[in-house]
């Protein structure tokens, strides 16, 4: 099968795009991997892209501390993906830190997979734990429904106000 | 069919690569998978079995599959799914490569006006059309390449460092 990679740079870039985001069919992907395993070219662009959606969705993440709670913010757009930078940042930012409140404002965060969810439920056992309790704020619609799916929402609080959610934590019992 | 060194060297980041979009970039088998891939097309080459020596890359492709297949196969066989979701951590990136790469990057960014930044994230992260981006900022089509290929070719030559410097 003939890409025609090498016609047009803005149709290569779409293309290495949603095989870096695994949203091409099969046949094309087998396609284009078959191409790339011979074509250097091709490869080192596809490589070049994956670099650049990394570099434009590295999360900046931002904490802040509000009383005892550690508000996170991811102050870019934001995907928790498999193999995502933002995985590692945030399971860095919680668990390295060793914050056992943690409120997670998802707000700029577009989309998340089982990879993603499996690191929250992570973060959320180690704040359990510790006798603290991690809590979620302001995600978007998408990522409610995959809340809602999964029923996570059923043991990660969600709150739409920021000022409930740091109130909420006050009920939770102080470390001894 | 006979290969250089530097051909089998040029093939393994490639197959590698191929082989982490399939298994995950953190699989710890990565490397094996990588190698026995390389091995059966080697063998195969050397015993004129490659077709199409013109565009080997089918038929590399094809045994990069079946490795992988019979990896996967074996790997439920042997193990139980695990109850927890691992910690990502060991194989994959040391600390200090993706502290090295994202210095790279975010450097690689900081030489991008912000202008560029917000049509390269419209295009890359938000997935907007060519066409609905030209159509929102008034760009010509000959505009958008510039600003495509210009950070495509930043972000290809910081790969290259990357890799050569890391020795992968």
């Amino acid at each position: 099968m003939d890409l025609g990679l090498h016609r047009d740079v803005v149709f290569r870039e779409q293309l290495a795009t949603k095989y870096l985001y695994r949203r091409l069919s099969a046949d094309l992907v087998d396609a284009l991997e078959s191409h790339y395993l011979e074509c250097n070219e091709c490869y080192e662009e596809v490589r070049g892209t994956e670099l650049l959606i990394r570099g434009l969705a590295a999360p900046v993440i931002e904490r802040r501390q509000v009383n005892d709670v550690t508000v996170i913010r991811f102050t870019e757009s934001s995907q928790l993906l498999a193999a995502s930078l933002e995985l590692a940042e945030l399971t860095k930012a919680i668990r390295v830190e060793k914050d056992t409140k943690v409120l997670i404002d998802l707000s700029k965060v577009s989309r998340i997979d089982s990879t993603g969810l499996g690191v929250l439920m992570n973060c959320y056992c180690h704040a359990v734990k510790n006798s603290g309790a991690l809590k979620l704020l302001h995600p978007d619609a998408s990522v409610k429904q995959v809340l809602n799916v999964t029923k996570i929402d059923s043991v990660l609080q969600t709150f739409e106000d920021e000022t409930a959610a740091i109130r909420s934590f006050d009920r939770l019992q102080a470390p001894s | 069919m006979q290969f250089s060194d530097e051909d089998i060297e040029q093939l393994r980041p490639r197959v590698r690569f191929k082989v982490c979009y399939e298994v995950g970039f953190l699989c710890p088998d990565v490397d094996d998978i990588v190698q026995e891939t390389l091995t059966r097309f080697f063998v195969a080459a050397k015993d004129d079995k490659v077709r199409n020596t013109a565009a080997p890359g089918a038929f590399l492709n094809g045994i990069c599959r079946n490795v992988i297949s019979e990896y996967r196969r074996r790997a439920q066989r042997d193990e139980r799914m695990p109850e927890t979701v691992p910690e990502p951590a060991g194989k994959g990136l040391q600390d200090a490569d993706l502290f090295e790469m994202r210095e790279a990057i975010a450097s690689g960014l900081e030489q991008l006006s912000p202008r560029d930044r917000r049509i390269l994230r419209a295009y890359y992260l938000d997935e907007k059309s060519k066409e609905e981006i030209l159509k929102v900022t008034g760009m010509t089509d000959e505009n958008f390449r510039v600003v495509l290929c210009r950070a495509k070719e930043r972000f290809r030559n910081i790969y290259l460092e990357q890799t050569k410097h890391r020795g992968l």
